[in-house]
């Protein structure tokens, strides 16, 4: 096998992963600090990969101009999402099992909407940047047969993975730096002592809730780089990932969610080069159950008797 | 244990009037109660298992809707309000369960406590010095984790960050329980001290005896209402109470 196989893998690995990271990571800020089971944290994404396919068909601009709207818009439009749903689940006798069903519901009234909006059809995002490739490097002897290759990758891929390792670095000093970050951190360690110290945790969670989404909307538009496509039907696949994610990582565990998802996203990019096709669509699902037989509180979680 | 005599009819900064409140659905567990929570006392509150105590710290604190009577903070009906501007009316609490976050560190813990001052960084930086000189194994301890610290420390954690914005009123939920003995003792002499750093103390107890010896004003309560009320001091000469308290603790005992 060419070593020029391995080199994408590492680097599709490193691109996708990074998406997985911040996707897995924005849902695990919800789920901790909410208890909300936000079945609809794909079509989140997809709200943010829309609004940038809207930007550049609109404009021709690059997708990424969509990025400040898209950020600030979720953000509010999530603080008023929580306002008008999240509240109401107090008034049921299980809290978590009510928001799955809510948020599936809200999932599906998602899908409908963009559907109605935009059509059912896949769009093209055909934007590209100059040069489309880059040259990373070069690897002697690359097909065994005294040639040369070299290991190109696409411009779009590596910018999109720039500015995703960018968001989460701003993301891990966010939460393990400042006190707000530390406050979050708090409500998802012990949710009635973060009101005993004075946090509102109505005002902290509806934040919660807007900052996920805002993460799941951004990481919508450094999609349409990786992936140059918008797919109305694109949201479930990224809410099942955004789960594997958190379990592999723990439930909670902002940081464990970013290396989870970026193991996960390794894994499934070095399957896809080294078996087949059939047998590297399993692989990351065969590590999610063996996590969850044999470390059930994640990777990188901790052990909780309930 | 208090060396100072105090005054029992001081000013009533916070109280409950004829207060009747539930966890869920209609069952009450509290039941017309009403405790008056004396300036620069400990008032503490005792009764059995089941008798409303914590109920009437959380109903305090706005964890618990009240159905009917009042809650009152200086003389101002303050039902609904949210536990968490609480601590911006000066009034502290520290629950009966852990209350830390354990995987932050001491200091971060203090920092929360500090929410309601966060913009200030100097008087954030004064409340931090003044929790260390107040509890010095803290200053040693201010970059480990707070769930690596014992259980007592942890308890005295708990103290320091409900006491670092310097309330008017601490509110304290079994502080002691699970503490070892030496440990206890430590805190309840730190209890009985405060309200001479200017701080009204409210103690639910099951421990009877060290209750009593640290309150300057009891409360005995049964089933969500008042059973008994007066200067612990004078609680001893009353017989028919002392025969309820010794049952009580036998049945604790047994």
């Amino acid at each position: 096998m060419s070593s020029i196989l391995l080199y994408n893998a590492l680097i599709g690995g490193l691109v996708f992963g990074a998406i997985y990271a911040l996707i897995g990571a924005s849902l695990n800020v919800m789920m901790g600090v909410l208890r909300v089971v936000n079945f609809a944290h794909g079509e989140f994404v997809l709200i943010g990969s829309f609004l940038a396919y809207s930007v550049f068909s609109l404009t021709g601009l690059n997708p990424l101009a969509a990025l400040p709207v898209v950020a600030i818009a979720m953000f509010f439009g999530g603080v008023a999402a929580y306002y008008l749903l999240i509240p109401r689940l107090r008034y049921s006798d299980d809290a978590e099992t009510s928001s799955f069903l809510l948020m599936f519901g809200v999932s599906l009234m998602l899908v409908s909407s963009i559907t109605w909006i935009y059509g059912a059809d896949i769009r093209p995002v055909n934007f590209s940047f100059d040069p489309v490739n880059i040259a990373l490097l070069t690897v002697e002897d690359a097909y065994g047969k005294g040639r040369d290759g070299k290991v190109l990758v696409p411009t779009a891929r590596l910018v999109a993975l720039v500015i995703n390792l960018a968001i989460i670095a701003a993301m891990t000093w966010f939460i393990y730096r400042t006190l707000p970050g530390k406050a979050l951190r708090g409500a998802i360690m012990n949710r009635d002592a973060i009101q005993v110290v004075g946090i509102d945790i109505d005002r902290l969670s509806a934040n919660a809730f807007g900052l996920a989404a805002a993460l799941a909307g951004v990481t919508g538009v450094i999609l349409t780089l990786v992936i140059p496509s918008v797919d109305p039907n694109g949201g479930a696949p990224l809410t099942l990932f955004a789960f594997i994610v958190i379990v592999l990582g723990g439930l909670g565990h902002p940081i464990g969610a970013l290396l989870a998802g970026m193991l996960f996203g390794m894994v499934e990019q070095f399957s896809n080069v080294l078996l087949p096709q059939s047998a590297a669509q399993m692989v990351g699902f065969v590590m999610l159950v063996a996590v969850v037989m044999f470390k059930p509180e994640g990777l990188f979680g901790r052990k909780v008797m309930r | 244990m208090n060396a100072t005599v105090r005054r029992l009819d001081g000013p009533v900064p916070l109280e409950l009037k004829d207060v009747y409140a539930a966890y869920h659905g209609d069952i009450s567990v509290l039941n017309g109660l009403n405790i008056k929570v004396r300036e620069g006392i400990v008032t503490g509150i005792i009764g059995p298992n089941g008798a409303g105590k914590s109920t009437a710290l959380k109903t305090f604190y706005g964890f618990l809707k009240v159905s009917r009577g009042e809650v009152r903070h200086n003389g101002q009906r303050i039902n609904g309000t949210k536990p968490s501007d609480m601590v911006g009316r000066g009034v502290s609490f520290v629950p009966q369960n852990r209350s830390l976050f354990n995987d932050l560190t001491v200091e971060d813990n203090l920092r929360l406590g500090c929410w309601g001052i966060r913009s200030d960084k100097a008087r954030i930086q004064e409340a931090l010095e003044r929790s260390y000189e107040m509890f010095p194994i803290l200053k040693d301890k201010r970059h480990d984790s707070a769930g690596s610290m014992s259980g007592g420390q942890q308890r005295f954690l708990e103290l320091a960050r409900a006491l670092v914005i310097d309330p008017d009123i601490i509110m304290l939920d079994e502080p002691t329980a699970m503490l070892a003995p030496k440990v206890s003792r430590e805190l309840y002499d730190f209890i009985s001290g405060l309200p001479e750093k200017g701080v009204t103390v409210v103690l639910v107890d099951q421990n009877v005896r060290q209750c009593a010896a640290v309150s300057d004003y009891l409360y005995v309560l049964d089933l969500g209402a008042n059973r008994a009320e007066g200067a612990s001091a004078d609680f001893g000469d009353d017989e028919g109470l002392k025969a309820m308290i010794q049952e009580w603790l036998d049945y604790q005992i047994d």
